[in-house]
């Protein structure tokens, strides 16, 4: 059965077609003002790679912030639902999934089956996502690309103990002030990310394999982060910032009153 | 009249609480008594010949406020006083503070301080309900109250007309536990949406009307239901403070479930027990505030609420609970982890939601509640 999962995030939009277990086509594109017009760009440009016409998609499963503004999908589901499926899909061992994207932070719970036992998200603020490490990168004048690469550099992490985007900021500023090198304020803002993540875990629980998925799985500084506070390995999936519409596009093999 | 035309005038009443209000004391010549928590005797303030109007706090940006309520106090106190600031209230003849938690006491001291217009009166309930003095000390402060009504508009308050107001509050407790009990057998009857709005209009509206609007309603509704649903929805459970966001009752219906039944001061604890008809007044009255679902602000022993909510699971079928939690609330807050645990170890799936007055059902808020009504559905499905 030939499925299409679109994961529409606050930062990309991602797109997978699937048959059964196999990938036919991915994508990963910016998600714009438009979530609705970003969806059907990312349809159109799976189809076109995959060599496919719409109607030869039995199922699509839209998940995401913009979810709902994908109007072609038959259905829609939350980017908790997909996380489960699609890590458990990559790491069957996988029980925690940590997953962090542009603007949120979510920590999920998984069965030995994969099922979504319980979940949490982080508060109403851009407090350790993607988007606190964006606006960190542009105080640091640096790229997000190399952010984790500079951070295994630092050899002792400042401290950054505030957890509110725009005091950090002021906080990295006076660090920088101060003379602090730029690694060390990278590892300290990567420790702070990790620090919060591990004290929303702590409120559902966390029993390991733990997988991390999003865009901010791309950071290597931050899952040493994570690895060093939990004391445990955490592994990225192959295709982590897939994880999401790969789960949707296996939860449309199922039927339609299953997820 | 049909069950839209009754509900849409609950709605009305809800969108305009204060214009409502003022019909009422300007169409009717009646005083207007405002409080702001369930534990409080409507049936005093009727048989004064006063009409009884719960307040919900309708501003949404906190111009005055501020000087007065820090901004980590809950935004139910600090809306309602901002209302009263406003100028919004100026209609009230008395404003009643019955004590519930500490942030609504402190309300009362600051708007006894800053608020002219009104007569204010605190009701100093006991806190400990469970105690041998309880039922002595909760009648003291009806009593009080009593005298209190009787001195502000002065006038007698019969035991006739304390008898009539208690059947009068009675026949709304009666339809209001019927139209729940209609939703929890058939959640196509009324939306959740709905049934919110008609319990919150029923403590903004003329209480005569209520009650005939409301055994119309009930009347209509069990004479048009005609089952629409083909799957059995999950049936989930509202427990917190107040629930002024009737776009969580939409979203969960959206997910193929239903509110069931709820644990709210905007809902069930308004309505649940009657005050017994065969007693003296105010003992009748204290002994029904005794014996209601107790609200995490009064002490009923340590695991009477985790016990009440059990029952209602078990009543009322309940897949899983979403604990609505206004920002803020510390008695809530502090009950909140007994309560999941109770409930966690009983298999039963809880959902955790913050909300605050005068704040729309956000994206991220969407996704939780989604989210909850997926894992209860994968759970049926994998058993």
């Amino acid at each position: 059965m030939i499925t299409c999962g679109i994961d529409i995030g606050s930062v990309t939009a991602k797109g997978v077609i699937m048959d059964e277990n196999n990938l036919l086509a991915t994508t990963i594109q910016f998600t714009g003002y438009n979530a609705g017009t970003a969806g059907e760009t990312v349809l159109q440009k799976l189809l076109g790679q995959a060599g496919l016409k719409r109607e030869q998609i039995v199922a699509l499963i839209a998940t995401g912030y913009g979810r709902n503004s994908v109007d072609f999908a038959d259905k829609t589901l939350s980017e908790i639902i997909c996380h489960g499926a699609g890590a458990h899909f990559a790491i069957p061992t996988a029980r925690t999934v940590i997953d962090i994207g542009g603007q949120d932070s979510k920590v999920i719970l998984l069965s030995d089956a994969g099922q979504v036992l319980n979940f949490v998200m982080n508060d109403k603020c851009a407090a350790g996502t993607g988007r606190f490490l964006e606006v960190m990168a542009r105080a640091l004048e640096t790229d997000l690309d190399g952010f984790g690469q500079l951070s295994l550099k630092g050899s002792t992490p400042a401290a950054i103990s505030s957890t509110c985007t725009v005091f950090a900021e002021s906080e990295v500023i006076s660090l920088v002030a101060k003379g602090e090198s730029r690694e060390n304020i990278i590892a300290g803002i990567h420790r702070s990310i990790a620090a919060r993540t591990v004290a929303m875990a702590n409120r559902v629980g966390l029993i390991p394999d733990i997988v991390m998925t999003g865009g901010v799985s791309r950071n290597i500084g931050v899952i040493q982060a994570l690895e060093k506070l939990l004391n445990l390995p955490v592994t990225v999936p192959e295709n982590a910032q897939l994880t999401g519409a790969i789960g949707a596009a296996l939860l449309a093999q199922r039927a339609p009153n299953v997820a | 009249m049909n069950p839209t035309e009754i509900i849409e005038q609950f709605r009305i009443a809800v969108r305009d609480p204060f214009g409502t209000a003022r019909t009422i004391r300007e169409g009717q010549n009646r005083p207007v008594v405002g409080y702001t928590c369930t534990y409080f005797p409507e049936e005093i303030v009727l048989a004064a010949g006063a009409h009884p109007f719960r307040l919900f706090g309708k501003s949404t940006v906190m111009l005055k406020t501020d000087a007065h309520i820090q901004a980590y106090g809950c935004s139910l106190a600090r809306a309602v006083f901002e209302d009263a600031l406003s100028g919004e209230l100026d209609f009230l003849d008395v404003m009643a503070f019955p004590h519930s938690c500490d942030t609504m006491q402190r309300l009362s001291d600051i708007w006894r301080l800053n608020i002219k217009n009104t007569v204010h009166l605190d009701l100093l309930f006991p806190v400990h309900l469970k105690s041998e003095a309880a039922q002595d000390y909760m009648e003291a402060v009806l009593e009080r109250f009593r005298k209190g009504m009787e001195q502000v508009f002065q006038v007698d308050i019969s035991k006739d007309a304390m008898q009539n107001a208690i059947s009068l509050m009675n026949r709304i407790r009666a339809s209001l536990t019927a139209l729940y009990k209609l939703r929890a057998a058939h959640s196509a009857s009324i939306s959740g949406s709905d049934l919110s709005h008609v319990v919150q209009g029923a403590m903004i509206l003329d209480r005569l009307e209520v009650a005939d609007k409301l055994e119309a309603l009930v009347s209509a509704l069990k004479g048009t239901h005609t089952p629409t649903r083909t799957a059995p929805a999950k049936r989930v459970l509202l427990s917190g403070s107040v629930c002024l966001h009737p776009d969580i009752h939409t979203i969960i219906e959206e997910q193929g479930g239903a509110v069931a039944w709820d644990d709210l001061c905007t809902g069930s604890r308004y309505f649940d027990v009657q005050v017994p008809e065969d007693l003296p007044p105010i003992p009748a009255i204290a002994k029904r505030f005794l014996n209601r679902a107790i609200c995490p602000a009064k002490h009923g022993g340590t695991t009477r609420r985790g016990g009440d909510l059990l029952k209602l699971i078990s009543t009322h079928r309940i897949d899983g609970v979403i604990f609505l939690f206004l920002k803020f609330c510390d008695p809530h807050g502090f009950d909140y982890p007994d309560l999941k645990t109770a409930l966690e170890t009983a298999g039963i799936p809880t959902l955790f939601l913050e909300v605050e007055t005068g704040k729309p059902v956000d994206g991220p808020t969407r996704t939780r509640v989604e989210t909850f009504l997926q894992i209860l559905n994968q759970r049926e499905a994998a058993l």
